[in-house]
């Protein structure tokens, strides 16, 4: 296969977590409520997701459709994750608890929580799936240039990248996403037009928990070879710089994490890569060692926020808990 | 004297009381006795899982064969803090492993080699096997088994060539700085090379030791090995315990990518595993436990190492499960007593650091080495 299209095909599968969790975020922060428990939110969501899978295969339970199993694990993240952000959106919005630090909370409860269970439950120290859960499309024989995308494709691809165009449509162009943003700049001006804010950024939190739940699950069956571990490295900590990256807006998310999968992918790829296919590695020659490669997505990522951070406008409202009586 | 009635009361309830306690006590130390009779076998397990379907696996499943076809307990201790264990956490399972009535424990992995020596000293009477390992001339309590890996990845890495393959890959753990590995590998190379030599034709190898360094599956490792599916490599000899997960999912995304497992037969993990270069870890470790159990640790096992290869049966290639179509298993039966007898002696002088193309490269004639 070309090496083109095996770059694309790989920076889409490490980009499509990091584009949805950075999504989970932009909902949150738009609607008033800082979410840095999206790492949190991941593992969760990654466990109970993997959870089911697991439950699903051993007993057999639809063993001819992977693709169902697969769709069934996405949706118990998604709810798994908008659970466990109620506990984030009820300290930060009904006891206006500090959001940074709940989010926190949330981040050290997620981990320790999902390796108690799998210890538990399974005296490991991670959960493998009995079965590998498989691509929804792999075909072979197709022409090169459509690769990317109709071959070895994951359904969660798909979904993904439906979620997010239906969000972004949402947010700008309803009545609903209105009122969200609103929330999260000036939510006593929202008030006073007859808009619950509570109710608002309720929801906005706990569509990002859904979110963040799904996208760590897409994470450990894409990218973590469906083994959870109760970790996804970091991924929802990069999410959310991406999301700063993108200026709280959706195309820049999108430039955010392809960059981001570009870069990431490399670094793992780089020795065999040749890409106009004369059988030379250009960057294999470089005299650099592979610590080089293996850091570089980190460092551009660090030094595209310190370029872009001028320009950066995040929402007004956010982190601060929303008192009526203020007004 | 009313307030004497309530006295005795009193005493009495205290005299309950005590006598309660004190059973409860003798129950309790009654509990603790059969519990520490309760695991005369102690398995203190390396870096990466218990069940990582190679390495721990196959130490745990040789006592557990033994103890259970002799009426033995056993029990196993992970270290603390998982791969990142100090020599600290490793001596505190030990020592655990020892409070619970241990008389022999069985430690896998060079990397206890410290944590053992403290142990040994403290517990003279306690007797320990050395998975990997080596003697330690001060400590007559250790005993070591090593294992020939060249010999059994030879195996394998002839078995591939002969079988139609030409482009080969190979990764492996422990950074370049673990002999085990190393001598997998080394034994690989050296294998293919042989058989290409015998048909006259040009090899490729990818050889890695990148993201192996905690033996663990890691989504960068299973984009590189995807990566070399993707350039047509055809099959990949994986060594390190729980990587194989990511060499697994690696080559599911390939129709016709093939898997050369280690340690144990790995053909049942997936289908795609053409055959795997073992090492007998459950037959050894039965053998030296009979051994100890009949009496004869002084005569033959202490201060012994027992370094087992094609000669003993310790290593190859299971015959029963392989994929091979085009390489026989008589084909197989030769090469492996020429081994056995010594007609064919794999080299296995493997350097400290092997994080180098150098030293693999050292006499190969039909075969490019590509390192990364």
């Amino acid at each position: 296969m070309n090496n083109m299209a095996f770059l694309i095909q790989k920076t889409l599968i490490y980009s499509i977590p990091l584009l949805i969790v950075a999504m989970a975020g932009m909902i949150s922060e738009r609607s008033g409520i800082i979410n840095i428990a999206l790492d949190g939110m991941m593992i969760f969501g990654s466990f109970l997701g993997a959870e089911v899978v697991y439950m699903l295969q051993d007993a057999g339970i639809l063993s001819g459709n992977p693709q169902v199993v697969f769709l069934l694990a996405m949706l118990a993240a998604a709810v798994a994750g908008a659970l466990f952000s109620l506990l984030l959106a009820f300290s930060a919005i009904n006891l206006k608890a500090d959001q940074t630090i709940g989010g926190t909370a949330l981040n050290l409860l997620a981990p320790a929580a999902a390796h108690f269970f799998i210890k538990v439950l399974y005296m490991q120290d991670k959960l493998v799936m009995p079965k590998d859960i498989g691509f929804v499309i792999l075909n072979e024989n197709i022409p090169e240039f459509m690769k990317p995308f109709f071959d070895k494709a994951y359904i969660s691809t798909y979904i993904a990248i439906f979620i997010f165009v239906v969000l972004s449509i949402i947010l700008y162009k309803t009545r609903f996403g209105l009122r969200l943003r609103a929330c999260g700049e000036h939510p006593q001006a929202a008030d006073s037009v007859g808009i619950n804010v509570y109710k608002m950024r309720y929801i906005g939190v706990m569509l990002s928990g859904a979110l963040g739940g799904l996208g760590g699950y897409i994470y450990i069956a894409t990218v973590a070879g469906g083994t959870c571990n109760a970790d996804v490295a970091g991924t929802g900590f990069l999410a959310l710089a991406i999301m700063i990256f993108g200026n709280w807006k959706p195309g820049g998310i999108v430039v955010g994490s392809l960059l981001f999968g570009l870069l990431k992918c490399l670094s793992s790829t780089y020795t065999s890569l040749d890409l106009n296919g004369d059988g030379i590695a250009i960057l294999k020659d470089l005299p650099l060692p592979m610590y080089f490669y293996n850091i570089v997505p980190y460092i551009v990522v660090l030094i595209v926020l310190i370029l872009t951070s001028k320009n950066s406008r995040a929402p007004k409202a956010e982190g601060i808990p929303y008192d009526k009586g203020a007004r | 004297m009313s307030l004497g009635a309530g006295g005795y009361m009193k005493r009495i309830l205290s005299l309950i009381l005590c006598i309660a306690v004190s059973i409860s006590l003798f129950s309790l130390t009654g509990c603790g006795a059969a519990t520490s009779r309760g695991a005369q076998i102690g398995i203190v397990t390396d870096v990466g899982e218990l069940m990582d379907k190679g390495f721990n696996q196959g130490t745990y499943e040789g006592v557990k064969a033994y103890a259970e076809a002799n009426g033995k307990t056993f029990k196993y201790y992970q270290p603390a803090n998982g791969n990142n264990a100090s020599d600290n956490d490793r001596v505190a399972a030990m020592r655990q492993a020892i409070n619970n009535g241990a008389e022999i424990i069985c430690i896998n992995g060079f990397l206890q080699a410290a944590a053992i020596e403290t142990v040994a000293s403290e517990f003279p009477d306690v007797k320990i096997i050395f998975v990997d390992g080596w003697v330690m001339k001060d400590h007559p309590n250790v005993t070591a088994i090593t294992y020939k890996e060249h010999e059994s990845s030879y195996l394998a890495g002839y078995a591939a060539v002969k079988e139609g393959y030409t482009k080969l890959g190979g990764t492996f753990g422990g950074g370049g700085s673990h002999p085990p590995c190393n001598r997998f590998g080394y034994g690989f190379v050296q294998g293919a090379d042989a058989a290409a030599r015998e048909m006259n034709k040009q090899i490729t190898i990818n050889y890695s030791y990148k993201f192996g360094d905690t033996f663990s599956a890691s989504s960068e490792l299973q984009t590189q090995i995807a990566g070399w599916y993707s350039q047509g490599c055809e099959v990949v000899f994986c060594a390190g315990g729980s990587m194989f997960d990511s060499v697994k999912s690696a080559a599911a995304e390939y129709p016709n990518a093939k898997i050369i497992g280690v340690d144990v037969d790995q053909s049942k993990e997936s289908d795609r595993v053409i055959t795997s270069a073992t090492k007998g870890l459950k037959e050894s470790i039965v053998r030296v436990l009979t051994d100890y159990y009949a009496g004869k640790w002084d005569s033959s096992l202490s201060l012994k190492e027992q370094n087992l290869g094609a000669a003993e049966n310790a290593v190859g290639l299971p015959t029963d499960t392989w994929s091979l179509k085009n390489f026989t298993v008589e084909e197989y039966q030769d090469l492996f007593n020429k081994i056995k007898n010594g007609i064919i002696v794999p080299k296995s002088d493997v350097p400290e650091n092997g994080n180098n193309a150098a030293w693999l490269e050292k006499g190969l004639t039909n075969t490019t080495i590509r390192f990364e």
